[in-house]
């Protein structure tokens, strides 16, 4: 009765092969990875075998590699595995990459591996060369293992293909990393929080009083890590400023980042430098903050130093993780499985997600009851203040959690206010001792809030772990440098190298609007399917749930028929559902539309104990696929195509589709008339 | 005197007073002791075959008690060889046959220990038997036994007159253990993920508390047990014999949650009950024992929270796969309250033979009756039914595990429940309603007005 069964794909490892065998030689002119304008190719070895380090049955695919100085990349005939591909398809820069491609950015770590001997070895790029490579493994920063075998290699190839890698992998300074050029990246709509208006728009719209846009760091003079223009309290002056500024690390005045229309202010100040024993100036500007609220009352401070991990913690809770979630192969994975839950509470990852959220959520109960405003202090001034002060904006203000809100929230903070991703994020290849995954621990708290409140945030914790894996791609420049400064400068150096092309800075921002068709025109002679379209990967980054909101307020009696009228609600949530569904390549934002005043209604509460939290394992284990114990088929197929969300995605563009429909049809009776 | 009450109501097995199932008298819409027919099911898998019959020689249940009273056997074995073979199987509890692939004809059939015991006995006939149930399928000249015990327990009943079948007396066969623990270890690991979750959280060593209660472990075990058999028999197309000691615990574990993932059937919410009526309570899981319904010793060394532990693996697939199931985690819970409340007859007692003496199916409501005849409280939106005709294989490494929050902690305040998917969806469903009674009384008006011709109306939406 039950006709069971599908169709076993029992041929489906034919094309892979065996370690043993030998494999098929395609004739090599007709090999070459696509390379993007200003992409040289550095290095190639021939007949590379390349495999999953958790599969059993050790096949592996065999192809050739390239080290250009942007990417490794493996080009194979041979047909795509499903992880390999759903990953691919989740990924900010998949125009620019295919599904063999590792951006050279993204390699934490190259070691020597051979058949016989499990023992892997590290190389470091100052160390001396072995003769002859049986075998590389690469690491990459987003807990991916990959293996690269040169069993077939010719001699020689793998041994220039490993130096390319560790010279260009880790390069000296930032300048010499591979930034895009030849065609200009489409307007993301997003300010980039390096003008006084987008300050002065954001004073405006959250109706914070007291404070006012100084311009007084133009050629960063100032302070480097900050942008030109930044938020000071309206009775200071720019020379009492710059008198301020010596006092604090990296001479970083405090700067105001966000408030509320009744005037709590949310600021950001660095430590008085070390060398400063006289506190006269912190005092000062904290009475500062103090006196512009307009009802003077005493401000709220969060040494952050204090009572949050520091960033060596955090580097070693991430040391910790990485271990966890990179074994060698499917013993090691299966002896790591049985301790997962206590050795991830041992990496202290969690607890630290905890505190955070914890002071997150006292900072953001000291602005909305106690209308006080919040001093948030560390060291530097641009880590973990960071990250609270983004948490309590996710927290209080309904428009950082859309997913234009959210990306303006991490322009300003993180990008604008000079988080420092390179040192952080060991861009290049010293300062081991300043790295630190504050970036990461961000993403995970809002993950976090992204599950106690389903709701609440118009993007995917799949959209978070997309970021995540965007800082380590130098293809978009957003998370590369520790400041805009620094960003300016190296770009520059660029220019000047490569007079005869013009020199683009791609935001990570512009990924709505990029396209294969963009990428293709300024390729030659490419000729490879593109791989996922928008649809898709939009699906996976937008929450459904939020959207069914969305929905929820147009089907409510009368709305439909005030959808045309710019005055009504109506209006502007299907504006920003077309915006978030339609064909539109801008972001849900014109800046020709007034501003939404900022309303704290819609706060979120969190729940901090770790018993609330959950591990983010799906972006621990983004790349980790289970081992397969028996013969089964990939089950990962089946789970794929079970996405939860599907069901919900089919209801909501039908909605979609009637409203438009029903527009455009209202339209053209409009016109017959 | 109202504790004295509360004693004797509360514990009434104790204190020789009927279940209060026997008094309940809630009329049902549906009548569940019909969801369960034995022989529509095993004719539902396509029996009789050419190598599979129906038997009622337990009829009475004299050759087996804790059988029920229909077996579907391999047409080459005559009944006195089953009667043969139940005297060298513990309690007489024989291979019988559980599930068959529709295609492959490989099956997978369930019984107890053999009583080998330190001597090293065979028997001929049971040595024949399972060559019976090897040759009943063409495809594989192979049959695997899944000792569902850790290899060192299955040698220590050898000293209790059990064991397990050398691979020396039967041709063919291959024995592999399971590693899946005693009732008396999950019933610890039970009693120490309740200490963990209720009533105070160790928030700073939540994760490595619930590690130590070995729970998750132990669904682990469980799960990829069942993976293994079910890969055996859709992959390898081979049949499996599955037993433990007595075949009543881990031996119903293994063989249900294997049919469940083989076949989509189980996954609905009829196909569900017949799962449960049939390798549980049928074949004579040991309810009363186990749970202990209306019994005031609690130190009884027979109970287990064995079907608890199955009903978890059922949740951690349904969490896997959120469209293969008619029915959603409520169905679950809805199980498990009522395995304990004593209000319906279906989990009383321990084997179909004592319910028939107990007349439990005239004198009680069955839980299938409550469960059949609302429905729609328990299906589930997602379901997708062409998934009925996919084999599932769950991941079962411990980070694709969760503890089953909703249910352990559900009484604890300091846990946050989340709001399941299918509650959205259902609400979305009403969105698309309303939204589309909107948009069509605006077509309507739109098309009304342009026939009218009304010059004053440039549209029906301002």
């Amino acid at each position: 009765m039950n006709s069971h069964r599908r169709n076993h794909p029992s041929t489906r490892f034919t094309t892979y092969i065996e370690f043993e065998e030998r494999p098929v030689d395609v004739p090599e002119e007709k090999i070459q990875p696509r390379l993007l304008p200003g992409e040289i190719m550095i290095a190639k070895a021939n007949n590379v075998l390349k495999f999953a380090p958790l599969k059993a049955n050790r096949t592996g695919i065999s192809g050739t590699l390239f080290v250009t100085n942007f990417k490794v990349s493996f080009v194979t005939s041979l047909p795509l595995e499903t992880k390999e591909k759903e990953m691919h398809s989740k990924s900010l820069q998949n125009h620019f990459l295919g599904v063999h491609d590792v951006c050279l950015s993204e390699v934490d770590m190259v070691n020597q591996f051979s058949e016989e001997n499990t023992k892997k070895k590290r190389l470091l790029y100052n160390a001396q060369m072995p003769q002859r490579l049986s075998g590389l493994q690469l690491v990459l920063k987003s807990l991916r293992v990959i293996n690269f075998s040169f069993k077939f290699t010719p001699t020689g190839e793998d041994i220039r293909v490993a130096q390319a890698l560790l010279h260009h992998a880790f390069p000296t300074s930032i300048d010499h990393l591979f930034l895009s050029c030849g065609y200009p990246p489409p307007s993301p709509g997003i300010p980039d929080f390096c003008l006084a208006q987008d300050w002065e728009r954001e004073l405006q719209r959250t109706r914070c009083p007291n404070w006012r846009v100084s311009k007084h760091n133009e050629f960063f003079n100032l302070c480097a890590s900050l942008p030109t223009v930044l938020v000071v309290p309206r009775d200071l002056l720019d020379a009492q400023l710059e008198q301020a500024a010596q006092h604090f690390q990296g001479t970083r005045p405090p700067v105001w980042c966000w408030g509320s229309p009744a005037g709590a202010a949310l600021v950001r100040m660095a430590q008085i430098s070390p060398s400063i024993s006289d506190k006269q100036q912190e005092n000062r500007m904290m009475g500062l903050v103090h006196r512009c609220h307009p009802r003077k009352l005493q401000p709220k401070i969060f040494d952050l130093d204090q009572i949050l991990p520091s960033l060596k913690d955090l580097q070693i809770s991430y040391i910790k993780l990485r271990e966890l979630h990179t074994p060698d192969d499917p013993t090691q994975f299966w002896e790591q499985d049985r301790h997962y839950y206590s050795r991830l509470e041992s990496s202290r990852w969690l607890s630290h997600v905890s505190k955070c959220l914890e002071v997150a959520q006292s900072a953001a109960t000291a602005v909305l009851h106690h209308n006080s405003s919040v001093i948030l202090q560390d060291s530097s001034g641009c880590d973990l203040s960071a990250v609270i002060s983004s948490l309590v904006q996710l927290l209080l203000d309904p428009q950082a959690r859309t997913i234009r809100g959210f990306h303006c929230l991490v322009q300003k903070e993180w990008v604008a206010l000079g988080h420092p991703f390179t040192k952080r994020l060991g861009h290049v290849r010293s300062q081991v001792e300043e790295q630190s995954p504050v970036w990461l621990l961000f993403l995970d708290c809002v993950h976090q809030v992204g599950l106690q409140h389903h709701t609440a945030l118009e993007f995917t914790s799949e959209y978070l772990v997309a970021l995540w894996h965007a800082a380590h791609c130098s293809l978009h420049s957003s998370f590369m440098f520790n400041s805009v400064n620094t960003k300016h400068s190296a770009s520059d150096v660029l220019q000047r190298e490569n007079p005869q092309q013009p020199i683009y800075l791609r935001p990570v921002w512009s990924w709505w609007a990029e396209d294969h068709s963009m990428v293709e025109t300024q390729q030659n002679g490419s000729t490879e399917e593109p791989l996922g379209d928008k649809a898709s990967s939009r699906e996976a980054f937008l929450n459904v749930h939020y959207i069914q909101q969305l929905f929820e307020s147009l089907s409510r009696s009368g709305a439909v028929k005030r959808i045309s009228d710019p005055l009504s609600s109506a209006y502007h949530t299907w504006q920003h559902i077309d915006c978030l569904l339609g064909e539109v390549r801008q972001l849900p934002y014109d800046p020709a539309t007034p501003l939404v005043p900022l309303q704290l209604d819609g706060s979120l509460r969190l729940d901090f104990s770790q018993s609330n939290l959950r591990p983010w394992t799906a972006c621990f284990c983004a790349w980790l696929s289970e081992p397969a114990m028996l013969t089964l088929h990939d089950s990962e197929a089946i789970l794929k195509g079970a996405s939860p969300a599907s069901h919900h995605w089919l209801h909501i563009h039908n909605m979609y589709t009637s409203l438009k429909d029903l527009l455009s049809q209202s339209l053209t009776n409009g016109a017959a008339q | 005197m109202v504790t004295e009450k509360l004693m004797q109501y509360s514990f009434p097995a104790s204190h020789k007073l009927p279940f209060f199932a026997f008094e309940y008298c809630e009329q049902y819409p549906e009548n569940g002791w019909s969801v369960y027919e034995p022989i529509a099911e095993l004719k539902r898998q396509g029996l009789p075959t050419e190598s599979w019959r129906i038997t009622r020689l337990n009829e009475q249940y004299e050759l087996c008690e804790t059988y029920p009273a229909v077996w579907a056997v391999p047409s080459a074995a005559a009944d006195n060889d089953l009667r043969n073979v139940a005297a060298f199987r513990s309690r007489g509890r024989i291979p019988v046959l559980s599930w068959i692939h529709p295609e492959s004809q490989a099956t997978i059939t369930r019984c107890a220990q053999p009583l080998v015991g330190v001597s090293g006995k065979r028997s001929r006939d049971d040595e024949a038997y399972i060559q019976h149930i090897m040759d009943a399928n063409a495809q594989s000249h192979k049959i695997f036994i899944m000792d569902a015990r850790p290899s060192v327990n299955a040698v220590a009943n050898k000293a209790k007159g059990g064991g397990y079948e050398s691979e020396d007396a039967y041709q063919n066969a291959e024995v592999q253990f399971l590693d899946i623990h005693n009732i008396h270890v999950m019933r610890e690991s039970l009693r120490k993920l309740q200490e963990v979750c209720y009533p105070h959280i160790d928030n700073a060593h939540w994760l490595s508390n619930l590690e130590a209660t070995h729970w998750l472990d132990h669904i682990r075990c469980v799960l990829s047990g069942a993976l293994r058999i079910a890969d055996k028999v859709e992959s390898h197309k081979t049949s499996v014999v599955v037993h433990c000691s007595d075949g009543w615990d881990r031996t119903a574990q293994l063989t249900a949650l294997s049919m469940l993932m083989l076949d989509g059937y189980y996954r609905t919410i009829p196909g569900f009950s017949v799962l449960l009526e049939k390798e549980w309570l049928s074949f004579g899981h040991k309810f009363a024992q186990r749970v202990g319904h209306g019994d005031d010793r609690h130190q009884d060394a027979d109970r287990s929270p064995v079907f608890l532990q199955f009903v978890d693996c059922v949740w951690q697939i349904l969490k896997q796969f959120p469209h293969a199931f008619q029915f959603t985690e409520d169905l679950l819970i809805t199980l498990l309250d009522h395995l304990y409340s004593c209000l319906f007859g279906t989990f009383l007692y321990n084997s179909e033979r004592e319910r028939i003496e107990k007349e439990v199916k005239t004198k009680t409501v069955s839980l299938w009756s409550l469960i059949l005849s609302n429905k729609g409280d328990f299906e589930n939106p997602l379901y997708n039914p062409s998934t009925r005709h996919h084999v599932l294989f769950p991941r079962t490494s411990m980070r694709h595990l969760c503890l089953w929050d909703k249910y352990y902690c559900r009484w604890n305040p300091s846990m946050r429940q989340q709001e399941p998917v299918h509650i959205r969806y259902k609400e979305l469903l009403h969105v698309k309603e309303q939204l589309e009674k909107h948009v069509d009384e605006l077509r309507k008006e739109l098309a009304a007005r342009q026939t009218h011709d009304s010059p004053r109306v440039a549209s029906a939406i301002v």
